[in-house]
């Protein structure tokens, strides 16, 4: 690529450039492979990848999951689309929490093993994952992130329902907050930030 | 033991009876120069010499060198700012997301930069 049209000159262009050849062909592919993950992150800054909870929050409707839970108990049920598994637990004080079951390593199921840490835990087997009981956010292994949440009530007459989804370590109230503002764009709640929360 | 001359007898003779074909070789195959199966013509022996297998310009081996360390890091700084991109969007954080989008692609007008500015090696 040198533009020369002596073919002395050339020959010896080719002769110094072929020690190069490898070097230069992975110089190439690594560009390309730069752009790429340029292209990749446009894709997930954009939305391509699945994110439980991102099933319209407005019109998902609240599920009832049981009918009754006893302590220590968990319920699995698909939380707010059709394919977003999760679970509840009743814990030994009465708190029901809810979470996707979706690992955020690998995405395999997570378990809930009630005999495992203090008050129980959700354990991944696939790779040792552990997440608490309580926040969801991560003890142990490898998965990067906290689990998704799904928020539970439980109501007078015992049943619980699940009504509304926290993403990753996202707090209860941000994601409250998050969703009240996508039912009803415009209302402001005082106890929330300003803008509902993005 | 005699020899009746001085010729060796025909059957010990080495070459061939036509005499045609027992020129020295440069002759019968003019295309057979000694420096063939090289492409290098100021190859003039056979077998490595001194500096065989060596860069023919290091200072150009260099410079490719730093290009490709230059984008392998460019690459490396990508991997690590997809993972947190990745990570900020799940948790809600689609602003992060962003900022992690318009960092790589810095990082691949670098890398392409890199890759440009060798007009010989690329
Ligand atoms: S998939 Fe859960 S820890 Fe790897």
């Amino acid at each position: 690529m040198t533009g020369t049209t002596d073919p002395e000159e050339a020959l010896r262009d080719r002769i110094s450039a072929d020690s190069l050849t490898s070097r230069r062909d992975y110089l190439r592919v690594m560009t390309t492979v730069s752009g790429g993950l340029l292209v990749g992150s446009v894709a997930v800054s954009a939305g391509v990848l699945h994110r439980h909870g991102d099933a319209e929050a407005a019109e998902v409707p609240e599920l009832r999951v049981a009918d009754r839970l006893a302590r220590g108990q968990a319920v699995l049920f698909n939380y707010p689309g059709e394919h977003d598994r999760a679970m509840a637990v009743k814990l030994a004080d009465d708190t029901v929490v809810g979470y996707s079951t979706v690992c955020t390593h690998l995405a395999c199921g997570v378990l809930w093993k009630e005999h495992r840490g203090e008050e129980g835990e959700l354990y991944c087997p696939c790779h040792e994952g552990s997440f608490d009981i309580r926040t969801g956010a991560v003890t142990g292994g490898p998965p990067p992130r906290g689990l998704p949440k799904v928020l539970m009530v439980e109501r007078a007459d015992g049943s619980v329902w699940a009504v509304g989804t926290a993403f990753s370590d996202e707090s209860v109230r941000h994601a409250a907050c998050r969703q009240l503002g996508a039912i009803r764009p415009g209302t402001t709640v005082p106890s929330c930030p300003s803008g509902g929360g993005n | 033991m005699t020899f009746p001359s001085a010729e060796p007898p025909h059957w010990s003779r080495p070459g061939s009876d036509e005499p045609r074909l027992n020129r020295p070789v440069p002759e019968r195959y003019p295309q057979i120069r000694p420096t063939s199966g090289y492409a290098d013509p100021r190859v003039v022996h056979s077998g490595p010499g001194p500096g065989a297998g060596t860069e023919q310009e290091p200072e150009r081996s260099a410079v490719l060198s730093a290009r490709l360390v230059i984008v392998l890091s460019v690459v490396a700084g990508q991997l690590w700012a997809l993972n947190v991109g990745v990570d900020a969007w799940m948790q809600g954080r689609t602003g992060t997301a962003w900022w992690c989008t318009g960092f790589e692609a810095l990082s691949f007008v670098i890398a392409l930069g890199a890759w440009w500015l060798g007009p010989r090696d690329r």
